[in-house]
């Protein structure tokens, strides 16, 4: 029994610029020994060939720069949403493309369902892709008559019951506004946010309750490996001041079983603590760290998001709809926030979707700079989706990195254009060219849940800027296809710090892959997003796609 | 008169305008109500240590009655704890974050177990002007003043008279609906932020109308009517009301429904008239008390 592996493909890309492919990959301690032709890689001594992969093309694994746990824990309920989505356990969820879809798809769960009386939850219903049929409470009666049936929206900010769940949680036409009436007089089975929601208490509290826990970790770790993902990220949603959340994390991401890389930003929205008591936290969190589990960086929540119209946008504001553009932190307590952490040597990422948001956070960076003058700080405006040209001119002066949000035009890229901002300044979102022309490190995120993980998905969104209709949009912000690998490989971890460790396959490096039925580079850029994935390799440890859901606790 | 819904009241306004101020004054004046205060952080509240008889996670239980819950959890889990309440609190106050629009956290009050008693935004008149011309924050500060039903103008004693009526003027443009109340320290009358004590106020109002009760900063009088009124002239007389009332609250007695009450409730712009009980052996006429915020001569 040797300790070293060498893994035969049909086609390894490194992301290593001075050994950009190569056909055998050695292995030792989970980290890589060398990349090349089966020659210059069996030098380092006795090895097993491991030829699993001999057809399969082996690239970084992805890091998800931008991620976060709630991935994870809507696997526990079934997916009714329009496109087709891979669940935690391998299972590929089609897209229901039409009421009576979703209703066959909510059938099969619920004959399924040995207790009469348990509810039925599902989530990721977008009725705005079924103009003319809305889905009520009629259809899902269809489903069952007696069983409770409580369907969340793709938004999040609604939900569709039938009648049993009506009448199980007492809601009538008079329970309140979040009731939506229908032709009848009746409540048609609609909640709208969080007032009608609450409504149908025991539903939205069980979906609330499975954010918490290590199945939700568990499954997003599945949900990883699935898409080729070997590095994952909870940026800033988890209760970092928590011991408990804290040990949680360990518990599950240290098991050899989990197969990816966690690493976990501080909450600085969640936080009661002072600035100065939540940087002291912050760095006190690294003793956490293990070789999988990374305590990095803190996180600033500031303005909502575009598309809810709750973004904080410059003028002209926004193209239709009212602008309800609201601050999650006020500007005074990021400023505040920004300098304490700067520093205390911590890097930052701040969520900031309109321009508004993305020139508040670069004034407080620059405030931060002038005070206290540091070198590779790396603090990265997230999302950044419409930031102006001037404000990537001052990212870039200021040594700042962005993490764009490329999914966007995919999924709302027509709202955005017809509705949110107008043609212009939508072909410009998500500006991956731009940042690329300046110079600017940056990465491409899917800030799963909001959009499924995978960086096949994230690269096949900025090279080919396809809207769900199936128009480009902003074809001058495209990247070759090499750019989004890099950026969903090697950008990823720059953005997280661990360029040294991940991103790229090279000596010394973990040896951390996704295995794909072909390569990225040399299919037709409209099939990216359909490359089969076989699995993953972290630290050297296979994880199959195939052996989904057997190692669930 | 209970409609068995918890009244429901927003305090906004801006970081540093005076909010916990104006919540520690309230919980200092509470007339005995049993107040459910949600806030945003328990430390910044002024709970004397004696009074508190538990404490189990984001709720502190005082002796009197009230409880105090954190949202840390979010509105969702505190307005949950608020309804575990039993019985339930005469009244819910929620403190809204700085930057938050009050007008949609009012909406919570909105729903089956509450009723929406008023958006209170306090406002540091020292600073809202140029909090409200921010490149960051001016929407933020202008829908907040906007989407208030009474305006407490805050650390009034900081600035000269002069000044004080141009920030009056330019509220009056920015927040058009809005009542204007003064105060030092967020020192209030509760009159004005919850009415005069509770549902007590109809019943001695039943007993003997009490005209122009000069109280310490604030007015009160009553408006008696033993002739059956239509809705439109009741809607006419409302329209008059000066600016300068900031609640109304008493029975109104309506042509069209000669044997019902109605119950009508004012609060700075946002007015309700609801079917109450039959009218039984008391005489029937429309009996109004409002509370002004200067003396008045109306009626």
């Amino acid at each position: 029994m040797t300790d070293i592996t060498i893994f035969q493909a049909k086609k390894i890309i490194t992301m290593n610029p001075s050994n950009p492919e190569g056909t055998h990959i050695a292995v030792r301690e989970g980290r890589i020994l060398g990349v090349g032709s089966l020659e210059d890689v069996a030098g380092w001594g006795a090895y097993e060939l491991d030829d699993a992969f001999k057809d399969n093309v082996l690239i970084p694994g992805f890091v998800e720069a931008h991620g976060h746990i709630m991935e994870g824990a809507f696997w526990a309920f079934p997916y009714v949403g329009y496109f087709d989505r891979l669940g935690a356990d391998g299972t590929m969820w089609k897209g229901c493309t039409s009421t009576g879809q979703v209703m066959d798809a909510l059938k099969r769960v619920e004959a399924q369902m040995s207790d009469p009386d348990a509810m039925l939850l599902a989530w990721g219903l977008d009725p705005l892709y079924f103009p003319g049929e809305r889905m009520s409470k009629v259809q899902l009666d269809q489903v069952s008559a007696t069983r409770p049936i409580f369907v969340m929206h793709a938004s999040g900010h609604m939900a569709t019951v039938n009648s049993a769940m009506l009448q199980k949680c007492k809601i009538t036409k008079d329970s309140g506004p979040g009731v939506v009436i229908g032709a009848d007089g009746e409540p048609n089975g609609e909640l709208h946010e969080l007032s009608g929601m609450a409504l149908a208490k025991e539903a939205l509290g069980t979906l609330i309750q499975s954010l918490g826990t290590s199945d939700a970790i568990w499954h997003y770790g599945y949900s990883a490996r699935n898409n080729g993902v070997t590095t994952i990220s909870e940026m800033g949603a988890a209760q970092t001041d928590d011991d408990q959340v804290i040990e949680t994390l360990k518990g599950v991401v240290n098991d050899d079983k989990f197969p990816a890389r966690l690493v976990v930003t501080y909450s600085f929205g969640l936080s009661k603590l002072s600035v100065q008591e939540q940087a002291k936290r912050a760095l006190a969190l690294v003793a956490s760290d293990s070789d999988k589990l990374r305590f990095a960086g803190v996180k600033f929540l500031s303005d909502g998001s575009n598309q809810g119209f709750t973004g904080q946008s410059l003028w002209p504001g926004y193209y239709k709809g009212e602008d309800q553009g609201q601050w999650n932190a006020s500007p005074e307590q990021i400023k505040e926030g920004v300098l304490a952490f700067h520093c205390a040597g911590i890097q930052i990422h701040c969520h900031c979707n309109g321009n508004l948001a993305v020139e508040m956070f670069i004034d407080a960076v620059d405030n931060a700079l002038q005070k206290s003058p540091r070198w590779d700080h790396r603090h990265t405006v997230d999302h950044c989706q419409t930031a102006t040209q001037a404000q990537f001119r001052r990212i870039k002066a200021l040594d700042m990195c962005v993490n764009l949000f490329a999914n966007h035009i995919y999924f709302w890229g027509d709202q955005h254009r017809d509705l949110v901002f107008g043609p212009e300044r939508a072909a410009g979102m998500n500006a991956c060219a731009t940042a690329l022309r300046q110079g600017i490190p940056f990465s491409i995120h899917c800030d799963c849940n909001v959009t499924p993980l995978g960086g096949l998905l994230g690269m096949w969104s900025a090279v080919n800027r396809v809207t769900a209709s199936g128009k480009v949009l902003g074809a001058h912000e495209r990247i070759s296809a090499y750019d989004a690998l890099h950026a969903v490989t090697l950008g990823g971890a720059y953005l997280l710090k661990l360029d040294s460790e991940v991103g790229s396959l090279e000596c010394g490096k973990r040896a951390d892959f996704a295995v794909l039925a072909a390569s990225p580079l040399e299919v037709d850029p409209i099939a990216i997003k359909d490359i089969p994935i076989w699995g993953t390799v972290v630290g050297g440890v296979i994880y199959a796609n195939k052996a989904a859901g057997s190692n669930v606790q | 008169m209970s409609t068995g819904r918890v009244p429901f009241t927003v305090i906004g306004g801006y970081l540093g305008s005076g909010k916990t101020t104006l919540l520690n004054h309230i919980l200092r004046n509470n007339p005995g109500e049993r107040i459910a205060l949600l806030v945003n952080d328990f430390g910044t509240i002024n709970i004397d240590a004696e009074l508190i008889e538990r404490q189990e996670g984001n709720t502190i239980g005082l002796a009197d009655g009230c409880i105090c819950c954190s949202l840390a959890a979010g509105f969702f889990v505190a307005l949950e704890t608020v309804l575990q309440q039993d019985p339930l609190p005469d009244r819910v106050i929620v403190e809204a974050s700085g930057v938050a629009d009050p007008g949609k956290i009012a909406r919570y009050g909105e729903s089956p177990s509450f009723a929406l008693d008023g958006v209170i935004v306090v406002v540091d008149v020292e600073t809202v002007q140029a909090r409200a011309g921010d490149k960051y924050v001016g929407r933020t500060v202008t829908r907040q003043l906007a989407s208030a039903d009474l305006l407490v103008l805050n650390k009034i004693d900081l600035i000269t008279p002069e000044r004080k009526r141009e920030v009056a003027a330019w509220l009056a443009r920015v927040a058009p609906q809005s009542r204007l109340i003064e105060a030092r320290f967020g020192s209030v009358p509760p009159a004005f932020l919850f009415g005069l004590d509770g549902d007590r106020t109809l019943s001695t109002l039943a007993a003997n109308g009490d005209d122009h009760d000069h109280d310490a900063g604030y007015t009160t009088w009553t408006h008696v009517s033993p002739a059956p009124t239509t809705r439109e002239a009741f809607e006419e007389y409302v329209r008059q009301l000066p600016h300068t009332v900031i609640r109304g609250k008493g029975f109104v007695y309506l042509a069209a429904q000669p044997d019902r009450q109605q119950i009508f409730q004012l609060v700075g712009p946002r007015w309700t008239l609801k079917p109450g009980a039959l009218w039984q052996a008391e005489q029937r006429m429309t009996r109004i008390v409002f509370i002004a915020a200067t003396p008045t001569s109306l009626d």
